[in-house]
């Protein structure tokens, strides 16, 4: 039973919504085409100029960043990148096997203190990240570690781990227990079982946290913000830096493509998503 | 289910993350509560004697000597926790007719919307800031089509101001509210809303009725969920506020990366921690009542 | 006396999620008087559930009229019309005390607490349940949250209380203690009640008329024993209670009985009524209607069942052709192989209209 007049209010509340959450976007992308550099809301004309700019490919630079004294070059975003990407392929590693670990040994096992455990993993992301950051920049520099890029892998794994683990134990309540039994019946030790009958079953589970466990880390800003050294910079803090120092119309263009790599990276777990229901 | 017992396995499966946790999660902020009570060295840095005053400074005992009070702590503590407060009660009115929406929506639409919802979770957090200065900075969108159609004469200040902060956070933390209360809405039983209609309740009384309160621990947790990295955030007033938006987390990080008193800063981080388990406190306690019922 | 509830050519067509289009009513007539007890009785996907939904708001007809009191039903919100339903989950609110479950209509009435308590108490115990009124659903068995259910529709006094099968989850013995205390619930109150069910034996038990219903439409409308031995086509007769269909070919009449045989030999006689020689009908029997005698049909018993009080035998005939179910009242010692010889009554054999 639906309420005609309701219901059409509610679908328009809602869409208005949507609008709402996706307009800065399509504005970001919309500026990153506009050959304007000074005032981003009036139209000069179509151009790729700032994306082959990013690129190196071509020589123009806008009389903003040469008036002012600073020189983004391609080279330190390409820099970032490269130093996001290698810090999540670490990141997403260690914590999906500490996170996965975790998750099986309490859906498995029993003993005292695994209430506690459920407890405690559920901290990491309920702290904010701010008091994390800080927490570990402390303990480093108190420790006397210097602060590099592994400083950065170690912040992101104390979060992350617990991401993983929620969802690999999601996966794992779902999974028959039976079969595990029968394995162990059939003559198989706890390990090989863990190899051969849950391991493969919570698959779709542990490249799901590990997908996550990746996007969240090309994204951290607050505790890298913290913990990196001076030689490393990931993309967001690069990013974070720029607008920092002002708006620069080449910032558009790199903004447009990570919400380019968003799509395509959240496609990507959806289709895995609607591939797990086997 | 037979959860087997103790064995060589599970010692090798929880040893990673009691270790790791252990010293990169719980060490660190026992030294942030032990730096707190610290006294800040001369040139940056530490010294090893015991120093209350940096709680002095934020909550009123001082000498006025080594340390003096200055309420504008407590005041950016009130506004930290009043923000937070104003982005949960601005997501949940925003979110909740939304989530009932998508919940009546035919299953393929409803994989359509989750979908878009979650999107921007992926999307990288500084760009979407990045967006919102640009629309509103007094020559962005927002203003530029105020000016065009004559609603005003002169672009509204609304960047660097604590509308924007908020606006700013409470787009940030839309997914985080939606998510729960989606999950909440689409367990209602449908069965006793028609119930409520037929004997006569109508469609307010039914929502007040039998809607929200069975709604409600949904919007408890995406409350908490929201709140918590609401009050320690620094990002979005970093970008979006100014000097009038500036927040608790912003203390922070001027403490330790400008001003170096690493005590004060860690000072101001217990607190935020404290305001954390408080919230985490209640929330437990109230969800461990709240399963006494059937 | 006018009826209570009058509905006309009610229609209603679904679009199935492959495109089609589904006729959930497809012009379902029905009138029930003010203080009767009516079944809809069909199997799933008949329409009844769709029908009961339509006369408590939930649906919207299409097509086709629905008056209350003479008053058109269809123009009204589910929560203005002086219907109330027991619900088939029976969707007690679970956040709420069971008084408060049913003193919710009269809450959202305006009535206040003292004036709820009072009738609350009352209608806790026309239902068997008083004194629990502090206790929550999730505390309470499945036939005392069928209760509370039924408690809460019937304290405002309604016009009209409809049932969506509301004992299907209830065990076997308190399915039959319920359906006695539904009827006598009925008659006390005064009020008119539409039962939906898929089980023919309980609407045989408490109808006052029953509505066959198949694919969104009416087969018949009777009271049990007319449903019951009077069936106007064989999928009513096949529906309700278990039944022998004979298609036989009528032999010759002799005074006031016909002579019939099956296709392969089998005789029955029949009631003479205006058959001729020559004519194809089909013929129903109920088990019931046999009787184990030295004279009749012959067969041999291949299977007899035990029911407590009586014996279920299926009886292969000697000419062949299906099994014929007999019920019979002394089947002691009535064994599988044994022959026996089945009598009937002419006068109980039922002819359908229809196939």
């Amino acid at each position: 039973m639906r309420n005609p007049v309701g219901w059409a209010a509610l679908t328009a509340f809602s869409l208005a919504f949507f609008a709402f959450i996706y307009a800065p976007l399509f504005v970001i992308i919309g500026y990153s085409f506009n050959s304007n550099p000074v005032n981003m809301m009036i139209w000069e004309h179509f151009t790729f100029d700032w994306y082959t700019g990013l690129l190196g490919l071509s020589d123009r630079t806008t009389d903003v960043s040469n008036r002012a004294a600073y020189v983004e070059s391609t080279d330190q975003m390409l820099a970032a990148l490269r130093t996001s990407l290698t810090v999540a392929l670490f990141t997403t590693t260690i914590s999906t096997v500490i996170g996965t670990a975790t998750a099986i040994a309490l859906a498995r096992y029993r003993f005292r203190l695994r209430g506690f455990y459920n407890g405690f993993l559920m901290l990491p992301m309920m702290m904010p990240d701010i008091v994390l950051g800080i927490g570990l920049l402390i303990f480093f520099v108190t420790i006397g570690m210097n602060l590099s890029m592994l400083t950065i892998i170690i912040g992101h794994c104390t979060f992350l781990t617990s991401y993983v683990f929620i969802i690999v134990q999601a996966r794992i309540a779902g999974i028959d227990p039976a079969l595990e039994e029968a394995s162990a019946d059939l003559g198989a030790s706890e390990w090989v079982t863990l190899r051969k009958v849950l391991l493969p079953q919570l698959a779709p589970g542990i490249l799901g946290g590990a997908l996550l466990a990746f996007v969240i880390s090309m994204d951290d800003l607050v505790i890298t913000y913290f913990v990196s050294g001076t030689g490393d910079t990931t993309l967001p803090v690069f990013i974070f830096g720029m607008i920092r120092r002002g708006v620069k119309p080449e910032i558009n263009a790199i903004a447009t493509l990570i919400i380019l790599a968003s799509v395509v990276i959240a496609a990507l777990g959806l289709w895995l998503r609607s591939r797990k229901t086997d | 289910m037979a959860p087997r017992r103790q064995s060589v396995v599970l010692g090798l499966l929880l040893a990673p993350v009691t270790l790791f946790l252990g010293i990169f999660f719980l060490l660190p902020l026992c030294i942030i509560a032990v730096f707190s009570l610290l006294s800040p060295g001369l040139y940056g840095g530490v010294e090893w004697s015991f120093y209350h005053w940096n709680y002095g400074r934020i909550f009123g005992w001082a000498d006025g000597i080594i340390e003096i009070f200055e309420p504008i702590y407590l005041q950016i503590l009130w506004r930290s926790l009043s923000f937070a407060a104003l982005t949960v009660v601005l997501t949940l009115i925003l979110c909740y007719p939304v989530a009932f929406w998508v919940s009546r929506l035919s299953e393929r639409w409803r994989l359509v919307f989750m979908f878009l919802i979650t999107l921007p979770f992926f999307s990288s957090l500084i760009v979407r800031l990045y967006a919102w200065l640009l629309i509103l900075k007094p020559t962005g969108l927002f203003n530029t089509v105020l000016l065009s159609l004559g609603v005003i004469s002169e672009p509204l200040e609304i960047l660097y101001t604590p509308t924007a902060v908020v606006l700013g956070m409470v787009y940030v933390m839309v997914p985080f509210m939606f998510l729960p209360l989606y999950a909440a809405v689409d367990n209602l039983d449908r069965a006793q809303v028609e119930a409520s209609l037929d004997l006569g309740a109508n469609r307010v009384q039914t929502f007040l009725k039998v809607v929200l309160p069975q709604t409600l621990p949904g919007i408890m947790g995406g409350a908490v969920i929201v709140f918590i990295p609401s009050v320690g955030n620094f990002v979005v007033p970093d970008v979006l506020g100014g000097a009038k938006g500036l927040m608790i987390g912003n203390l922070v990080e001027q403490q330790f990366l400008s001003a170096r008193n690493w005590p004060f800063g860690s000072a101001l981080s217990m607190i935020i921690m404290a305001v954390v388990l408080t919230v985490l406190l209640i929330s437990v306690t109230r969800a461990r009542k709240a399963g006494g019922h059937a | 006396m006018a009826p209570l509830l009058e509905i006309r050519e009610a229609r209603r067509t679904f679009v199935t999620p492959e495109g089609g289009r589904l006729a959930a009513l497809d012009g379902v007539s029905l009138d029930v008087g003010a203080n009767e007890f009516v079944t809809l009785l069909g199997p799933s996907g008949c329409g009844k559930t769709t029908l009961l939904r339509a006369i408590s708001g939930f649906e919207t007809l299409d097509s086709g009229t629905m008056r209350l009191d003479g008053a058109d039903l269809t123009a009204l919100p589910p929560f203005r019309r002086p219907v109330n339903t027991v619900f088939q989950s029976y969707a007690l609110f679970g956040h709420m005390t069971v008084a408060r479950n049913v003193g919710y209509a009269l809450e959202v009435a305006g009535l206040g607490r003292a004036g709820r308590e009072a009738r609350v108490a009352e209608a806790l115990e026309k239902v068997g349940l008083a004194g629990m009124g502090a206790r929550r659903p999730g505390q309470l068995s499945g036939g005392q949250r069928q209760r509370v259910a039924l408690a809460r529709a019937i304290i405002a006094k309604p016009r009209l209380l409809l049932l969506d099968e509301p004992l299907s989850a209830l065990d076997r013995n308190l399915r039959q203690q319920m359906q006695l205390e539904l009827k006598t619930l009925q008659h006390s109150l005064g009020i008119a009640f539409i039962f939906v069910t898929h089980d023919q034996e309980e609407a045989l038990t408490m109808s006052d008329r029953i509505v066959v219903m198949r694919a969104g439409r009416i087969e018949q409308i009777g009271t049990p024993r007319d449903i019951y031995r009077r069936p106007k086509n064989r999928f009513v007769a096949e529906f309700i209670g278990e039944t022998n269909l004979f298609p036989v070919t009528v032999d010759r009449v002799e005074g006031a009985e016909a002579l019939a045989r099956t296709a392969e030999g089998m005789e029955l006689r029949l009631p003479a009524h205006g058959r001729r020689s020559g004519e194809q009908l089909t013929a129903i029997l109920r088990p019931a209607d046999f009787a184990l005698s030295a004279t009749g049909i012959p067969g041999r018993v291949t299977r007899a069942v035990y029911l407590g009080s009586d014996l279920y035998i299926f009886v292969a005939p000697q000419a062949g052709g299906p099994e014929i179910r007999v019920i019979a009242r002394d089947g002691a010692g009535i064994e599988e192989g044994a022959t026996v010889h089945l009598a009937h009554d002419p006068a109980r054999v039922h002819v359908l209209e229809a196939a």
